[in-house]
């Protein structure tokens, strides 16, 4: 079964955990060199970031690519070339415990413009707006990732503060994996406070 | 909105073309030879040396090929036949995606490199890689460009530029060199642009259809497209080459790509090597990445010690191996780091691997042409007379101090508010430049008046 087989892959990884900043972190290296790093939050164990590295195919070391949380990017103008304004719709995901859950920030047109749908056949989600000023496509990873099929009736969306908040219903597979997954990861002995070599590096 | 459309007109910044600089061999543009490989007399900044020019597209052909690695040529020949003028030629007829690296026989010697790892590394400089990679890309029309100067004058400047599809619109900031680029291509509202997000380059794919009416504002040849669909940001395979000796320093150092810039490489263990040898034919055989076998041209070659050549008969036969491409002037001269004689320097078993190529010294003709050449690439007018002149000089002395006083002579002319050079302008640099013949001949007369000289008889080591 596929959602067996992305478990398989995360035990197989070698991980790393510490305690820091009321945060549980996990870096966990995969067999075919990717890198994933992961934060809990230790009170309410919901996860805050989640990002992936990767090498390119000459072999050096790619930049973070954030699939959950924010992806600061106050950084300044990099190599004074180009950049998103600030002022930009920005989609950001941030999950709860029963939902994948997007929020597009800066979008101060009023609910009617837009319009979300799942491509089941191209596995994503499409924002869309009738006065054509933000568009967006993004695939849900986790369902990739366990080969479940997406299901346009798990999607609601709302919209408030020039925030757009785009929920998709968890389904039972996802949900079990990640209980057994925050299981597993409390048991590790999570070193706390303070600098720890990490072995995975 | 309309009111914001209106300030989109871009400042005319001064021209920012480079100047191209002229050196001794920017005439060549190529070996001069036509489909069959006959050479033309004169073609391609190219001139005379038949032969020697044949036998190099020969060479060229074998190496457009890529078939056979580790191939070494010798052009050999007096000082100012055109040695280098053939390399060059070669290089520029394999094109910019063929690498072709030139060195000097005595850039090998650095104190920061064995001898040897310089070599490896100018080997690996000129075999190419082509392989596919995915980058960003931007693709969009034009709404708005803005550009704000700084109200004091000075400082960077910053701008906003807005992009959209059919489907969305975004603003960007733009960085100062970003901004350059922009005015350079001389964007505007309306046209339909992608730039490559990691590297800044801007390609301009046309004027979208929505403009099509202010026709009468662009020339005929102006394309139209179709505003882009979808995102404005793409992912897009693009295929790129990039040398052995990049991917090696890219993968010797854990903080990756950095080193690429730090410019100083130090040497690169063996291992990373064999690695990244297993890991590109593991790509050719699965289809992902080409292998493009340039050429590796050692000037000089001469100036290379025993140990070099043992080392390039043994890298030549690697079949990660260039063709490889050595000048030298030198007739039966010492091996440099052994006491033996050898034809050019170099020693009998790696003589034995080479194809070699004889330059002859130029004709009258083929002198005057080359100078004649050599005038219109230094935007110097010569009447007729002063050309014979100046030919006459390059058959006494040497073409390369004839092709020295050309520009001189030209100075010489537009200070006296001259339009042409005149036999006068000639014997005027003449007789203040000398060349290299008068010159010695004047040491031998006044040798003793020169300082140091008090003790007679012993030379100046100059081997």
């Amino acid at each position: 079964m596929a959602v067996q087989c992305w478990s398989n892959i995360l035990k197989k990884a070698k991980k790393t955990a510490l305690v820091h900043d009321g945060k549980r972190k996990i870096h966990y290296l995969f067999e075919d060199g990717k890198e994933m790093a992961e934060e809990y939050d230790i009170k309410t164990d919901d996860l805050i970031v989640r990002k992936w590295r990767k090498k390119n195919s000459l072999g050096a070391q790619g930049q973070w690519e954030v699939e959950v949380g924010d992806s600061y990017s106050t950084a300044p103008l990099q190599d004074d070339l180009i950049k998103e304004s600030s002022s930009n719709p920005v989609l950001m995901r941030k999950d709860t415990k029963t939902c994948f859950q997007w929020r597009v920030r800066n979008l101060p047109y009023p609910k009617e413009v837009y319009d979300v749908s799942v491509e089941t056949a191209e596995r994503c989600c499409i924002i869309r707006t009738t006065n054509k000023k933000y568009y967006k496509k993004f695939s849900i990873p986790d369902l990739d990732r366990c080969q479940l099929p997406l299901e346009s009736t798990a999607l609601t969306f709302s919209h408030a503060n020039n925030t757009l908040i785009i929920s998709y219903q968890k389904p039972k597979e996802i949900l079990t994996l990640e209980q057994d997954l925050l299981r597993e990861l409390k048991k590790m002995k999570g070193t706390s406070e303070g600098d720890v070599d990490c072995k995975t590096q | 909105m309309a009111a914001q459309m209106a300030t989109t007109k871009v400042p005319e910044v001064r021209d920012i073309t480079r100047i191209e600089r002229i050196g001794a061999h920017s005439h060549i543009r190529g070996l001069g030879l036509d489909d069959a490989l006959e050479p033309r007399q004169v073609s391609q900044g190219m001139v005379g040396q038949l032969a020697s020019r044949r036998a190099a597209g020969l060479i060229l052909e074998m190496i457009k090929d890529g078939h056979i690695a580790g191939r070494a040529v010798l052009i050999a020949g007096q000082p100012g036949t055109g040695k280098t003028a053939i390399a060059m030629g070669i290089a520029q007829s394999l094109g910019p995606d063929t690498p072709f690296t030139a060195l000097a026989g005595s850039e090998i010697f650095s104190l920061e490199m064995s001898k040897t790892e310089a070599l490896s590394q100018a080997f690996r400089k000129a075999i190419g890689v082509r392989i596919k990679e995915e980058t960003e890309i931007i693709e969009g029309e034009v709404v708005e460009i803005q550009i704000d100067r700084p109200a004091t004058g000075t400082g960077a400047k910053v701008g906003k530029l807005t992009l959209k599809t059919t489907e969305m619109e975004t603003i960007y900031d733009l960085g100062s060199k970003m901004i350059e680029s922009l005015s350079k291509e001389r964007v505007q509202a309306g046209d339909v642009i992608t730039i490559d997000k990691a590297t800044g380059k801007i390609t301009k794919l046309g004027r979208s259809f929505t403009r099509a009416r202010d026709y009468d504002a662009m020339g005929a040849q102006t394309q139209f497209v179709q505003c882009p669909e979808g995102e404005l940001q793409k992912r897009k395979e693009v295929v790129h080459t990039v040398s052995l000796h990049e991917i090696d320093v890219i993968n010797s150092r854990t903080q990756g790509f950095l080193a690429l810039f730090s410019g100083d490489t130090g040497e690169i263990k063996s291992e990373v090597r064999e690695q990244i040898n297993a890991k590109v034919s593991e790509w050719r055989e699965e289809g992902k990445a080409e292998i493009i076998p340039g050429v590796l041209f050692i000037d000089e070659v001469h100036m290379l010690d025993i140990e070099c050549f043992s080392f390039l008969n043994r890298a030549l036969e690697s079949d990660l191996s260039p063709v490889l491409i050595m000048a030298t002037n030198r007739g039966i001269t010492r091996i440099r780091g052994t006491n033996y004689q050898s034809p050019h320097g170099i020693p009998i078993d790696m003589l034995d691997r080479l194809l070699i190529i004889a330059t002859s010294p130029y004709t009258e003709k083929e002198t005057r042409q080359i100078l004649k050449i050599r005038c219109e690439e230094e935007d110097v007018e010569l009447s007729e007379e002063a050309h014979t002149v100046l030919t006459r000089i390059g058959l006494e002395t040497s073409l390369r101090y004839a092709i020295q006083l050309i520009s001189t002579a030209g100075l010489v002319c537009r200070k006296r508010r001259g339009t042409e050079v005149q036999v006068e302008d000639i014997k005027r640099v003449y007789s203040l430049f000398l060349d290299e013949s008068r010159s010695s001949t004047y040491m031998k007369e006044y040798q003793d008046s020169f300082l140091f000289n008090e003790t007679q008889g012993t030379q100046m080591e100059t081997s």
